[in-house]
């Protein structure tokens, strides 16, 4: 059968094709309209129904708006929601249709049964469109006074529906107070919890324009309201729990009194059958005891039999979401679950999702007390079960491997993996013992007997090939063979198809050569030949360096291709402290499913300017993100290949002494082909080495390192560009990756800190001199801005943190440049800038 | 800003849309589009449950044919949203009295449309409780439709504010019989390693109570979990009764249930909803009577053939018996042919599942039925493409059994009205996912494996009858080699 129609223009054959359909009802519609005879509604709501289908599957039922809008004087209840929905859907579409609803549901708002008034006034509010609001005001503002709780916990929710559609008529209708007061006052939970979230919405929106609603804002944290809430929580349904939850998780405690008291209080929801509402409340214990370490401690003690029944109870999906939990909390503290690692045992039919998040748990929480009975089961998953989650056990038992100390065992089991002779696990076994004897050199004897067996033709996947070869290169004096079969893959050169593998090829034979030069010769001269012809750019050029290295200086190459190595004793973490603190700042949320803070994947435009300040603000409390944070990210960027950064070392080793190279005397490419005249030069290349020409510098041009700072132009010569543009997320993306270049603290003028009140005055004052503020944000005494400026005909920028306290007068700068060279100067013009804010 | 959910969608295995509610405008209507085509008619689908597409957030859930996806434009709780769409279910299960699938959705999707306008608004949770809602949404034709004026007032609202602090309980309900019904419904889950140990066993527990009690009665329980008696004894001030006391891992109560007084006095009181409800929920660890106990011994003989043989032990009392009782075990996808002998019940072999299904209807206690089978494969080309064996499953139901040896020591009823209530109380346990990993014997084992096993049997001391498996494997292997 053919798809069914999907979108309102192609109507499938299948499916009531529209038109005819759509008429039919029209006139069968107009019939009933005025008709009162009795079993009419019934007809209706067949009739009803119809419209109804139609429009979920996607045909365009709008035409019959009206005769829709005739029909809804009934008294039925199920007709009427019927004609709601149907309404709802169109209204946003057929504005002027809209205009028809407006009287019934205005009339229905009025309505004795308090059912049908809330109904009405929710789908009054639901029309969505822009130009009725003013119809709305009036039941609105009757339904926060209904008597009757439906109707109240309708149009608690209505006020923030009529916010999005104009927020200036709900502010001026002053429904916000209203909901506050109702908030506050109201005997139904339900209507409480609606005006809360309600007022969260409007307060949030509204903060990035009105001081008043951030302070309202702030003011839902204040202590009587959090203790409010607190107190009224049984009376909450179980999702307003999860939101009051929510909101008391942001607010912080005066002393550890206070916190006990708030435990003592919270400590049963801990037994609620709701997941979500003990993950909300595990929130709120593991945020507010966050000052008190020992405390914390507990708390983690304290959680972990719900956090694990969750994990057990429920469908897959609801599991994968603790178990993301789970996961976090384990990086936090990963001694919590250690002896309970059986929970994480996987079973034979859950979903791959919610296993693959079970070994991720099973590596992190593996130590010296466990580890062999995890890499037992794990090994068990290896031989036994489905090719994606062997790969995955396989990663994870060297995952293991790479964070112990006592690898022994383990070892012996990856090498065992190699012995199975199945292809998927060779590969990823290859894999991971590469990435262990860069960690464990000690190791290399046994893995070597074991690698060397392996033929490299049932090896097919270009990681593990590379692995592979890499170990051939690296290890080429244990292994008898290594200069034969290197030699043989570079005879079906043409038939790799990786790049990667042929890079690891050409470096390993070069790595061959350097130490069992008579038996690669060969090998390596057909390398270069085949690599010089290579079509990919990187081959190309590798090929070349070595080749011309080694008619260089063979002892040169030597250094560069293969010097003495050290071994790995850390992998770069593949998330900096501060993310993850970010992630758990946001726990019980997205974020850590996808385990990404919630700035990196919530779109921009639902969050006003002041959310990013605020952001930013977070960002550098604490420790000021110090270089190595930095470089940690950089290599964040490219962890996924973290494990072949040895080798990626020699390459951009490589390509920095790539310099020399072109300096020494051209090289004529046409004369390459003849591949073995190549290499015979390369034989006779053993002549005391040249002098080496004093390339350094040279190189240190090439690569625009910056180091013999070229004299800058004089301070006052820096010249801004007045209209320097660069949004926000750029910023931030800069702001993380960019070392500070200068940090000072000074003091301004008393009086341009009076002006302070209002925020705008620091920021008009700096774009007078091209400085512009990105963001800014806090509270008396504390200020914080974010500048950028740019040179002028450059795209090179600056960005400038600055803490202003205004008690003080204390100024602290940060000042962080795409050019470090000019940063002083930069400074410096800043600071005369600063100086005269306040006295102009 | 709390989080709240844009849309919701049903839709069927292909993708047609079954039902769709838009809460919110920030998202476009082409969200099931974007479904469609980047989730379902990918692999992806169902490597992760959430999913982000554009600045959207994708959540599905698969329950019988039929997709419910949950999208949100912020960074929205998931484990709520999750929580939100089975409860959910459980509520239009209510109304539809068993099976939620496309069908069921197709002939209601009229009082689904009404029911997702009730449970959210504007994307936040309202009420999902059937017993409120089924005061005011009602299914045509169960109950008469609103057609007179009479009917068609809503009581619940008044009661609704009245009742106020019992939320899931009318008042002024009244029944001839009085009578209380609670089910101990225990599922164990069992993963025990191919040498016979037990890797990990525990069991998820939940008492289901089925109310039909007049007035507002005030309902205790008491258990012979350990916390429980220990509270009572030191009340009473009196040294605890001697006999088994159970150690509950986790608990988490129904609504109802006073939490503070549990935390206060350990008892478990509450008043109860109309009808059935799950009281509560429970997780234990340690000290878990297994009742059965399975022993597989698998063996290659040659390429083409394989010899399997499986006792089922049943160690709970012998007056007992357990229902359905299935055995899967998996057996190779190129099996060609199969012969069995079994002791009791009946064995086949299931070409779609690749397993050999032995079923035995009535099995009592301390009884233990063999079953040998003889496995004929198709001998192919591909031999290193080694089978990957999945552990073998046990299904049953053990009634008047608690794997957990959890008691109800008495259910009291108060209600001022002093009627007299006739409580019933059953036990089942049921099988969660029990498995067992079976190991293949082949003739060219090595000597360094029977060491494993040795030490396996003398490490393990868990039963006797582990020892008994292990020694023998061992035997047959060391004449093989």
């Amino acid at each position: 059968m053919a798809p069914p129609a999907q979108s309102q223009r192609s109507p499938s054959p299948s499916q009531p094709s529209g038109k005819g359909e759509v008429s039919d009802l029209k006139t069968q519609l107009r019939q009933l309209a005025g008709s009162r005879a009795p079993g009419t509604d019934d007809t209706k709501r067949e009739l009803f129904k119809k419209v109804i289908s139609y429009m979920t599957i996607g045909i365009d039922v709008s035409s019959v708006f009206s005769e829709m809008v005739m029909c809804s004087a009934t008294s039925d209840i199920v007709l009427k929601k019927m004609c709601y929905l149907y309404v709802g859907n169109y209204a946003k579409h057929n504005p002027d249709l809209a205009l028809l609803t407006i009287n019934f549901l205005q009339r229905d708002c009025k309505d004795e049964d308090p059912m049908i008034r809330g109904l009405a006034l929710r789908s009054l509010c639901s029309l969505g469109v822009a130009n009725l609001v003013e119809y709305l005001v009036g039941p609105l503002g009757n339904g926060l006074k209904d008597g009757n709780s439906y109707v109240r916990t309708v149009a608690a929710v209505g006020v923030v529906k009529l916010y999005h559609l104009s927020a200036s008529t709900c502010v001026d209708a002053d429904f916000p107070a209203l909901l506050k007061h109702l908030m506050l006052k109201d005997k139904d939970a339900q209507v409480v919890a609606n005006c809360l979230t309600s007022l969260q919405e409007i307060w949030s929106l509204e903060a990035s324009t009105s001081e008043e609603a951030a302070r309202e804002r702030e003011s839902l944290l204040s202590k009587p309201l959090v203790y409010y809430f607190l107190n009224r929580m049984k009376e909450f349904s179980e999702w307003a729990q999860c939101i009051v939850l929510e909101l008391v998780s942001k607010y912080v405690p005066m002393d550890s009194e206070e916190i006990f008291d708030m435990m003592n209080l919270l400590e049963d929801r801990l037994q609620h059958a709701n997941g979500a509402v003990v993950l909300a409340t595990i929130k709120v214990f593991l945020h507010i005891t966050l000052s008190m370490t020992d405390v914390h401690q507990q708390v983690y003690e304290r959680i972990k039999a719900p956090l694990l029944t969750l994990v057990s109870s429920g469908s897959p999906e609801q599991s994968y979401a603790v178990l993301s939990h789970l996961h976090l909390l384990v990086m936090r503290a990963p001694y919590i679950f250690s002896s309970d690692y059986k929970h994480f045992y996987c079973q034979y039919n859950e979903p791959f999702y919610v296993k693959k998040l079970k070994l991720e748990m099973l590596t992190a929480v593996a130590n010296e007390s466990n580890t062999y009975e995890i890499v037992t089961e794990l090994c068990e998953y290896v031989a036994n079960v489905d090719i994606p989650m062997a790969r995955e056990s396989i990663r994870a038992v060297g995952k293991i491997a790479l964070q112990q100390y006592d690898v022994n065992a383990i070892v012996d089991r990856l090498l065992q993996f190699l012995e199975m002779e199945k292809e998927h696990v060779t590969a990823e076994t290859l894999v991971l013992v590469k990435d262990l004897l860069r960690k464990y050199p000690q190791w290399s004897h046994d893995c070597i007997a074991v690698v060397g067996n392996i033929s490299s033709k049932n090896v097919q996947e270009p990681k593990a090939k590379a692995a592979l070869i890499w170990m051939l290169g690296e290890y080429a004096q244990d292994m008898q063979d290594s200069p034969y079969i290197l030699e043989s893959l570079v005879e079906n050169w043409d038939e790799e198809d990786s790049a990667e593998v042929r890079l690891h090829l050409l470096t390993a034979v070069m790595k061959c050569f350097l130490r069992r030069s008579p038996e690669t010769q060969k090998a390596l001269g057909a390398a270069l030949a085949a690599g010089v012809a290579d079509f990919h750019q990187d081959v190309h050029d590798r090929a070349l360096l070595y080749y011309r290295l080694l008619q260089y200086d063979v002892f040169v190459a030597e250094r560069i291709v293969n010097p003495p190595k050290q071994a790995v004793s850390v992998f770069a973490d593949t998330q900096s402290s501060e993310m993850k603190d970010r992630i758990f700042d946001e726990f019980n949320s997205l974020s850590v499913v996808y385990q990404k803070p919630s700035y990196m994947f919530t779109d921009k435009e639902h969050r006003g300017p002041f959310a990013f300040s605020e952001e930013l603000g977070n960002l550098s409390i604490g420790t000021e993100p110090s270089d190595a944070e930095v470089s940690a990210q950089r290599v964040e960027a490219n962890d996924k290949d973290l494990l072949l950064s040895t080798s990626e070392k020699e390459e951009s080793q490589g390509y920095a002494n790539n310099g020399s190279a072109y300096s020494a005397p051209s090289y004529n490419a046409s004369t390459m082909p003849g591949a073995s005249q190549g290499h015979f030069d390369l034989v006779s290349l053993d002549q005391p080495s040249t002098v080496h020409p004093p390339a350094n510098f040279a190189i240190d041009d090439l690569l625009g390192l910056g180091m013999p700072a070229t004299p800058g132009p004089a301070p006052s010569a820096l010249l801004l560009n007045a209209k320097a543009a660069i949004d926000p997320s750029a910023f931030q993306q800069k702001w993380r990756q960019l070392p500070v270049s200068v940090s000072q603290e000074l003091t301004i003028d008393p009086r341009g800190v009076a002006t302070m009140t209002n925020p705008q005055a620091l920021p008009q004052h700096m774009q007078g001199h091209s400085i512009n503020c990105v963001a800014s944000g806090g509270q008396a005494p504390n200020f914080k801005f974010f500048f950028v400026a740019q040179k002028a005909e450059e795209v090179s920028a600056y960005l400038v943190e600055c803490i202003i306290n205004s008690s003080s007068c204390k100024v602290q700068l940060k000042i962080k440049a795409d050019d470090q060279t000019t940063s002083q100067a930069f400074s410096d013009l800043f600071q005369s800038a600063l100086s005269t804010f306040g006295s102009g | 800003m709390p989080v709240a959910a844009s849309a919701i969608y049903f839709l069927n295995l292909r993708g047609d849309v079954l039902i769709n509610r838009l809460y919110r405008d920030d998202v476009g209507g082409n969200m099931v589009d974007a479904f469609r085509v980047h989730i379902m008619q990918t692999k992806e689908l169902g490597t992760c449950p959430v999913r982000q597409i554009g600045g959207c957030s994708f959540f599905y859930m698969r329950i019988s044919n039929v997709y419910i996806v949950i999208v949100v434009s912020s960074n929205a709780n998931v484990a709520c949203a999750f929580k939100f769409v089975v409860e959910a279910v459980t509520l239009f299960k209510s109304y539809f009295g068993g099976a939620f699938d496309e069908d069921a959705i197709r002939n209601n999707f009229v009082l689904i449309y009404e029911l997702l306008d009730e449970i959210m608004d504007f994307g936040y949770p309202q009420n999902l409780s059937p017993e409120i809602l089924k005061l005011y949404i009602t299914q045509e034709g169960v109950r008469s439709p609103f057609s007179s004026k009479a009917s068609d007032k809503p009581v619940p609202n008044a009661t609704l504010q009245v009742t106020g602090a019992v939320g899931w309980r009318r008042e002024g309900l009244l029944y001839k019989k009085n009578e209380v019904f609670l089910d101990i419904v225990e599922s164990v889950n069992l993963l025990m390693s191919s040498k016979g140990s037990v890797l990990r066993c525990d069991v998820s527990g939940k008492i289901l109570m089925k109310c039909f009690l007049s007035g507002m009665p005030d309902l205790k329980l008491g258990l012979n979990d350990k916390i429980g008696l220990e509270k009572e004894s030191q009340l009473k001030s009196r040294p605890a009764k001697s006999g088994k006391t159970i150690e509950l891992d986790d608990v988490t109560f129904h609504q109802c249930v006073n939490l503070t007084r549990f935390n206060s006095e350990k008892t478990v009181s509450f008043v109860p909803p109309d009808g059935e409800f799950e009281l509560m929920k429970y997780r234990i660890t340690e000290g878990v009577n297994l009742p059965f106990r399975v022993l597989p011994t698998i063996k290659e003989l040659g390429r083409t053939r394989m010899e399997v043989n499986v006792k089922v032990k049943s160690v709970f009392g012998a007056k007992m018996f357990a229902l359905g009782v299935v055995v899967k075990i998996p057996v190779p996808k190129q099996t060609a042919k199969t012969s069995f002998q079994v002791t009791s019940g009946r064995a086949k072999y299931s070409p779609s599942t690749d397993c050999l299904v032995w079923k035995i209807r009535k099995f009592p206690g301390q009884t233990e039925p063999t079953l040998s089978a003889e496995v004929e494969l198709i001998s192919t080309m591909t031999e290193k493409k080694s089978w990957t064996r999945p552990p073998i499953q046990m299904e049953f139901q053990v009634p008047m059994f608690t794997a957990s040896g959890l008691r109800v020591r008495f259910l009291k009823v108060w209600e001022k009205s002093g009627y007299n209530t006739v409580e019933w109380v059953r036990y089942i346990t049921k099988a969660g996912s029990y498995e067992i990993r079976s190991r293949l014997f082949s003739e060219t084992r090595r000597y360094k494996d029977n060491e494993s096993v040795l030490l396996a049997a003398a490490v393990d001391t868990q039963t006797l009858v582990h020892l008994k498996f292990v020694c023998k494997t061992f035997m047959y292997s060391v004449g093989h080699i």
